[in-house]
């Protein structure tokens, strides 16, 4: 029985491939438009994620999300370092400053200051230098990303190739002269602004004057600490804000969500891709369905049961389901592979993979559905009707 | 063919490819480990706070009396000195000529003295001769007066030329004060921690912003802790407390308590700029740790714990703590 489904099914080649690219296309726009949407939320919160030595974020109670920063007094530092369960607390500046490239550009960077004897914060991987060398006079640690792009000069000669700061070279930050000692990968911020590391006071040289210079206290739990409980003490005692990790990122998440149009216009397109693979798919296999209706008509005469017929067209169903699935998936796998190397925001976490299941089974559910409501409803007699 | 077979197995390859791209794009963001580890208080419930490490005498920023020129420092950096041993002297040359000046003046006025001596000697011989003359006709009242009056203006003149004496070896006296005050001796038996005069600099007289020559007793070193106003309830005197070094927290030390500067001051940046504007107090506690223990340096940032109560705001709530840090 179930070979005859098949065949019916892959018989009108034409039909068939309709469906599948039905399918197809549904399952490509429900993962990979969801997976630009992730890469480019996990990029606002990229700072919190690339951060990962401290368990508590500190700040200010008015801080809406990492890039908002609202400086604390250095004394604040030493109280959260007071609060019990508490194993150390480090300071953190984070701030925009102009860096004038020796050919007179100038480019918006984040400045990120570390503690100067631990350097706590320092960036996930180093690909040139070591994080040490943030210790020698005027050092910063520059992203490579911002270093091959952003901070990039044009080249000498026209159609030669861009200029790349080496280590050793000297940029201008705020008149103050900084050294690279090194460089480091980051994962992309979501403005692309090129990361340069330095230690907390020369990060305090650099910034303009300020009454207040500390962005953020970096706490870590002594073990065994509830993190819920220690971020409460640490909120009832010095009355500041203080964040996990993950709820920090979750800061970051809801204020794009509440202040910028991006989940809304994403939100959008996989609703279209999901109508679109739906309407297309669900129509095709509803129309090639009823030019099987002989068959299924032939069937029924020769005594086989509705059950049985409906098992026959779940089976086609889930068939074309799961090649259009299959086949979507591994497009939009393809596609952030190419662009694994480029500016695009593209993350591809598993609950997208169950994501995009999920609607093609709505979608073939749909399309089996209407079909097999026709079929039922079928009298065995039609077929010898004309 | 196609249809049968490549396009289910294109579809197996492509969810397997999607697998592998969640395997391998989501792997966790390497941990930056920090260069030196943290220090962290061995205490349960404690206040931190930033210490600065100070010689037992303080640091003593020296000074000058008189503005000048330096033309010899004694002394380098590291040195040990005693008490009264010079530390750097400054041109003194125009003193040693206002001495000889002087030593000029005392000689002379020393051959005035000598001078109205013999007039007053003469005037007295020319009042006895007067005197000694029993025949009142012999000589006229006149005359017997105006050598009277000789003698007493003579010896008034010695009297004068002593007095003067006495002015000239106190102007002299004076300048070699001046000539001794040009050269800067220490007070106190300890170490020269910092030495900013070179010969040919000019010294100012009065506090300056940077001090000509740091002098400390570093036979024990006191580590000056900053403890923010709002924690400084918690303090307790006898409570424990333990410095590590900033940059290596298996360097630490115990420490004993010195005493309260029970004036709680307006926070001084030790980081930053000096014009930096933080409007927060904090009360200076002084704890005093072995040098021999941990070699520290002058001036050296450390991390101190001091242990304390443990700050539940309910409990400070139920009725006001002892807050108080004055004896």
């Amino acid at each position: 029985m179930y070979r005859i489904a098949l065949k019916m099914l892959m018989g009108d080649r034409g039909k068939y491939l309709g469906i599948i690219m039905g399918l197809t296309f549904a399952s490509l726009i429900m993962t990979q438009q969801p997976a630009i949407f992730v890469g480019l939320i996990m990029r606002s919160y990229s700072f919190i994620t690339d951060l990962g030595l401290p368990d508590i974020w500190v700040m200010d109670p008015e801080v809406q999300w990492v890039d908002d920063i609202k400086p604390l007094q250095d004394t604040e530092l030493y109280r959260v370092r007071g609060v019990a369960g508490v194993a150390w607390a480090m300071p953190l500046y984070k701030g925009l400053l102009k860096a004038r490239l020796p050919n007179g550009m100038f480019q918006t960077c984040i400045v990120v200051g570390l503690d100067d004897a631990t350097l706590v914060g320092g960036p996930p991987r180093m690909v040139e230098g070591r994080l040490a060398d943030l210790r020698r006079a005027d050092a910063v640690i520059i992203d490579i990303d911002g270093a091959r792009e952003k901070l990039s000069q044009p080249p000498a000669v026209p159609g030669g190739k861009r200029i790349e700061l080496k280590i050793g070279d000297t940029l201008e930050l705020n008149d103050h002269r900084a050294v690279i000692a090194g460089f480091s990968k980051n994962t992309r911020t979501i403005l692309s602004q090129p990361v340069l590391y330095t230690t907390y006071s020369r990060a305090k040289q650099f910034a303009p004057r300020e009454r207040k210079m500390l962005s953020f206290i970096l706490a870590k739990a002594k073990p065994g600490e509830a993190l819920a409980d220690l971020t409460r003490r640490i909120r009832t005692t010095t009355g500041l804000a203080a964040y996990s990790r993950e709820e920090f990122m979750g800061v970051t998440f809801r204020y794009f969500l509440k202040n910028t149009g991006i989940p809304i216009n994403f939100g959008v397109s996989v609703m279209l891709g999901f109508i679109v693979g739906a309407a297309i798919a669900g129509q095709t296999f509803y129309s090639f369905t009823r030019e099987n209706l002989r068959q299924f008509g032939v069937l029924k005469a020769m005594g086989t049961s509705n059950w049985t017929l409906l098992r026959m067209i779940l089976l086609q169903a889930t068939l074309v389901g799961m090649i259009g699935y299959g086949l979507g998936v591994g497009l939009t796998s393809l596609f952030g592979w190419a662009m694994r190397n480029t500016i695009l925001a593209f993350k591809f976490p598993w609950y997208l993979l169950l994501f995009s299941g999920i609607g093609v089974t709505l979608i073939c559910a749909f399309a089996a559905l209407i079909s097999i409501r026709r079929v039922i409803t079928l009298e065995p007699a039609v077929v010898f009707k004309s | 063919m196609f249809t049968r077979y490549l396009l289910p197995l294109l579809a197996l390859a492509g969810f397997l490819f999607g697998l592998y791209m969640v395997v391998t794009g989501n792997k966790p963001t390497p941990v930056a480990e920090p260069v030196a580890q943290p220090a962290q208080a061995p205490f349960e419930s404690f206040i931190a706070g930033s210490g600065l490490v100070e010689a037992r005498s303080e640091n003593i920023a020296i000074g000058t009396p008189l503005p000048g020129v330096v033309t010899r420092v004694a002394v380098k950096a590291g040195e040990r000195v005693k008490a009264g041993q010079i530390l750097f002297e400054l041109d003194d040359r125009e003193a040693r000529a206002e001495e000889g000046v002087r030593r000029a003046a005392t000689a002379r006025a020393r051959a005035g003295v000598e001078e109205a001596a013999a007039s007053l000697k003469e005037a007295a011989i020319l009042l006895q001769l007067a005197e000694s003359v029993d025949d009142r006709r012999a000589i006229s009242l006149e005359e017997l007066e105006r050598r009277r009056n000789a003698h007493a203006i003579a010896r008034s003149r010695l009297d004068s030329a002593k007095a003067q004496v006495g002015q000239a070896e106190a102007e002299l006296t004076a300048v070699r004060t001046t000539l001794v005050r040009l050269r800067v001796r220490a007070l106190i038996d300890g170490e020269v921690l910092k030495v900013n005069v070179h010969p040919g600099e000019f010294a100012m007289a009065g506090v300056t912003n940077l001090p000509l020559l740091v002098l400390g007793n570093l036979t024990e070193l006191r580590i000056r802790v900053d403890i923010d106003e709002n924690d400084a309830w918690r303090f307790r005197k006898e409570a424990k407390a333990v410095a590590y070094l900033r940059g290596n927290r298996d360097l630490k030390t115990e420490l004993s308590f010195a005493y309260v500067e029970p004036y709680v001051i307006p926070k001084r940046s030790l980081t930053g700029d000096s014009t930096e504007r933080v409007d927060t107090r904090v009360l200076q506690v002084l704890y005093r740790f072995d040098p021999s223990q941990l070699a520290a340096y002058v001036g050296q940032q450390m991390d101190v714990f001091i242990e304390a109560p443990d700050m539940i705001p309910q409990t400070a709530a139920d009725g006001p703590p002892d807050t108080r840090v004055l004896p």
